[in-house]
């Protein structure tokens, strides 16, 4: 793991509209010690653009890990899930769901779009800070998942 | 065994033929046989003592002579007879002088004893006497046997037999052809005899076969079987053509019967003694009794009639029809008793059967039920009451709108007597300028649809307008052609006027019901998406605050730190509130589906996990009844129950709490309490503790003020109530009712 992270910076994109929510993010990986590359879309429809067009938008290649709000302007965070599993190069990308809406998902939705983990914005700052290595860990299963299927 | 008598003819013959002719040629064997026999022995008597005379003489000269030798010689020749047993020569003395035997003989000669010739056992035995010159000198005895007879006999019985037999065989045959001549032809008129017996056909002829007396027969017989078929042909004819019209007889006789049987009306017919020959069904069941008792019977023993009024016995029809010999009709109110004793009206009729010479053979009755006309009588007087009675106005007109009848109803409200409109157009009760409706109405009544509960405007006599509900159905005479039409109308005027008055009422309360209804949804999605949104920069306001003060660790003063920690406090204190009135809010806007059973023993077991906390810090002791299961949705009753004992450890007096949660059934519902030893609430907040945010506590005691209004929403949603009974310092009860939606199990108390 800790050669998997060595090895490059991980590279995750946020969707998040509320830039307040993403710096406190941004504190969270610092607070867990995850050095990474965070690129942010704060628009759902900027989202959705760039998950058709295959990353044009960034240029970059595809990232480690998507961190999704459900509630964006213009299109929902669900609706960018689906966008993500219907483009083979997102198929397989860890996506996490970090939103404020404590509504409780269907279960059935969350396995269809293989959600990794759905989480509600804690209303405490230490409670937030705790995202920062649940999101490591998840990366790091992730990481490990796909080093095992052969080439 | 046949005897001889019953034997057929035939053999009769061959036997009376083969008899005689047996007996004949039996006899004559026999004669010929005994005749030739007799002769034969004298033959051989003769014949014998001549050679005994010849012996003797030759054997003198030995006897003379004493020379034994020469007699045994001439004896000796003897022996050329083959039948001669024994020869023997004595001397006077009876001394033997010589002998001859034939070979072969064992015995001796007989002893001579007197002269003579004789037959006897066992032979013919001939004495001679032995002359010398006319003097004896010795005996000749000679013994010969039978033989010769006993087959000569044999010979010429076997002639006979033969000649027997032979006769016979010729006799039978002989017998064959003469008894064909006689037998054959009554032979073969048995056959014919037997034949016509047997098959009963009497065209079967005997033949003649010879002109004597059979002849004569068979001629006899056929002319006989001719006259019997002639006869029985006529015969035949004469019984088809009977049964022909028998049949015919039974046809019409049926058919009759079937039409009697058939018809609507009862019939009976009776003979001239009035005694019931015929009963027809329709009959049978108007008297309630069966054919069988019924026929036979005199007509006044089964048709009881009785006048309607008097009760007296009408007079039979049957006894007035003997007499009068004329057709007579029932007088009117008649009643027939029936065997059970039910009455029927009926109306009938008699009349007498007359023969073709004109008397009369008895009588037809034709009776029938009358009892729907009677009814429909009755019907129609009281119809007439009715009609005059109503309270509605009831009227009938032409299909030129003219007034036909008028009732005391129509007077009452429209103000014309029957007197004044009867006669005249109806147009009189229409408001003016109405007369459109008016041929409406009749041209709906001349094609033949009816008007219902039309509510209209007519016009009194006085002018004054009323509102009307009419109907008008067409009437038709007995043809079925259209000729009018009845209308009823009856005065709305006051329910029509009220039920205006109740439309707007009723028009007013839904338009403010409405916009009610709006404004409630409104509000609630106003408070479900406040307290939801609203939670968002609360969670910043906290989140930041707190950043704040871990960023710049030292930098703040004890001051700024308060006011940082109020803050929080502050947003901490507000989010409790926001997501207690978003419980609230939720428990109308979630789409819960009331399919679930929940066991609220379990649900209580969750509260008091959920309120360990406190349970242990306190001391309390929750107790509870055993509770029923309920179909209901289960997050509704774990708030409910836990908002009651929570609020019952908070607000708990010196003691520790007690806290019973109990049910009872109480006029179809549940009744819940939950009641503690707390420090109880005063009369005069116990509508208000229910409000959303109201509260009786300081900050002393947290709490946001939803939790009661919580469970009030959810008791009322189930259309039960919640209310408390409670004086300060003695406790609180609190009870809510549910509808009795509880799941019956063997658990429930």
């Amino acid at each position: 793991m800790d050669g998997a992270s060595n090895q490059r910076r991980s590279r995750i994109l946020v969707i998040e509209d509320n830039p307040a929510d993403v710096e406190l993010l941004r504190r969270a990986l610092r607070y867990a010690g995850l050095d990474c590359e965070l690129a942010v879309i704060d628009d759902g429809a900027d989202a959705l653009t760039f998950v058709r067009q295959s990353g044009t938008l960034s240029g970059g290649p595809v990232p480690d890990l998507a961190i999704v709000d459900l509630n964006l302007p213009k299109h929902g965070g669900l609706e960018i899930v689906a966008a993500m599993r219907a483009n083979p190069l997102f198929s397989e990308l860890a996506v996490v769901i970090l939103t404020s809406s404590s509504a409780p998902r269907d279960r059935a939705v969350l396995e269809r779009f293989q959600i990794a983990r759905y989480m509600v914005k804690p209303p405490d700052l230490d409670e937030f800070l705790k995202i920062g290595s649940e999101l490591k860990q998840i990366l790091a299963a992730h990481d490990r998942r796909e080093r095992s299927i052969p080439t | 065994m046949r005897t001889f008598r019953d034997m057929p003819i035939k053999q009769k013959l061959t036997v009376i033929i083969m008899s005689v002719t047996a007996a004949a040629l039996v006899l004559t064997g026999l004669g010929i046989v005994i005749s030739d026999s007799l002769l034969f022995r004298a033959t051989m008597r003769r014949d014998i003592s001549a050679l005994a005379q010849i012996v003797a003489d030759n054997s003198t000269a030995a006897l003379a002579f004493d020379d034994p030798r020469a007699a045994t010689e001439t004896l000796a020749s003897l022996k050329a007879r083959p039948h001669l047993t024994a020869a023997c020569i004595y001397l006077l003395n009876g001394a033997m002088f010589a002998s001859y035997l034939r070979p072969g003989e064992s015995g001796g000669c007989p002893a001579a004893t007197q002269d003579q010739l004789r037959f006897t056992s066992s032979g013919l035995l001939i004495h001679r006497p032995v002359d010398l010159n006319g003097r004896r000198i010795g005996t000749l005895v000679m013994l010969y046997d039978l033989g010769e007879i006993s087959e000569h006999i044999r010979l010429y019985a076997q002639a006979v037999l033969f000649v027997l037999l032979v006769s016979s065989a010729m006799a039978f045959l002989l017998s064959s052809r003469l008894r064909a001549i006689i037998a054959e032809p009554i032979a073969q008129l048995a056959q014919a005899t037997t034949a016509v017996s047997e098959t009963r056909d009497y065209s079967i002829r005997a033949q003649k076969l010879s002109d004597d007396e059979l002849g004569k027969l068979a001629d006899d017989f056929n002319e006989m079987l001719a006259r019997i078929q002639s006869q029985d042909d006529e015969l035949r004819k004469a019984l088809l053509a009977q049964a022909a019209a028998l049949q015919q007889t039974q046809e019409v006789r049926d058919s009759l019967r079937t039409t009697l049987a058939s018809i609507g009306d009862a019939v009976m017919s009776t003979d001239a003694e009035g005694r019931v020959v015929f009963v027809n069904p329709v009959a049978l069941k108007l008297l309630g009794m069966a054919e069988a008792d019924v026929i036979g019977k005199h007509l006044d023993q089964v048709f009881h009639i009785v006048n309607e009024f008097s009760r007296a016995e009408v007079e039979s029809p049957v006894t007035k029809v003997l007499r009068e010999g004329r057709i007579v009709d029932l007088a009117n109110h008649t009643i027939l008793i029936t065997q059970d004793g039910t009455e029927i009206p009926i109306a009938d009729s008699g009349a007498p059967i007359r023969s073709q010479n004109g008397s009369v053979q008895g009588t037809v009755l034709v009776f029938r039920d009358v009892t729907a006309r009677r009814r429909a009588e009755q019907t129609s007087v009281l119809l007439a009451t009715v009609v005059e009675s109503s309270d509605d106005a009831i009227f009938s007109k032409d299909l030129n709108g003219i007034v036909t009848s008028w009732n005391r109803g129509a007077e009452r409200i429209f103000g014309f007597s029957a007197d004044e409109i009867i006669g005249r157009s109806i147009l009189a009760i229409f408001p003016d300028g109405q007369t459109e409706e008016l041929a409406d109405i009749l041209e709906c009544t001349r094609r033949g649809e009816r008007i219902e509960h039309r509510e209209t405007v007519r016009r009194t006599k006085a002018g004054e307008l009323l509102n009307v509900s009419v109907t008008i159905s067409p009437m038709q005479d007995p043809l079925g052609r259209i000729m009018g039409a009845s209308a009823v109308s009856r005065d709305i005027t006051d329910q029509v006027r009220a039920a205006e008055r109740l439309a707007r009422l009723n028009a007013d309360l839904q338009r403010s019901n409405e916009s009610l209804a709006l404004n409630n949804q409104d509000l609630e999605r106003f408070a479900f998406i406040a307290s939801h949104d609203l939670q968002e920069p609360l969670r910043m306001i906290t989140a930041y605050s707190q950043l704040l003060i871990g960023s710049y660790p030292g930098q703040f003063d004890k001051d700024a730190t308060m006011f940082v920690g109020t803050i929080v406090e502050g947003t901490r204190r507000m989010r409790e509130l926001l997501t207690d009135l978003l419980a609230y809010t939720e428990i109308r806007a979630g789409n819960e589906e009331l399919a679930e059973v929940v066991d609220l023993n379990l649900v209580l077991d969750d509260v008091r996990q959920n309120l360990k906390a406190a349970i242990d810090e306190s001391g309390a002791i929750v107790t509870n009844d055993i509770l029923p299961k309920l179909r209901a949705y289960r997050g509704h009753f774990q708030p409910l129950f836990q908002n009651l004992i929570g609020n019952a450890i908070k607000y708990r007096g010196e003691r520790p709490p007690r806290i019973h949660v109990s049910v009872q059934e109480e006029d179809g519902k549940l009744r819940f309490a939950v009641s503690d030893n707390g420090m109880g609430i005063e009369p005069s907040y116990h509508k208000q503790i229910f409000e959303v945010f109201k509260r009786l506590h300081g900050k002393k005691i947290p709490g946001t003020g939803v939790g009661l209004a919580i469970c009030q929403r959810i008791v009322e949603r189930y259309g039960g109530r919640i209310w408390v009974e409670s004086q300060p310092e003695q406790g609180a009860t609190f009870l809510f009712t549910l509808p009795n939606v509880a799941v019956h199990t063997a658990g429930e108390n």
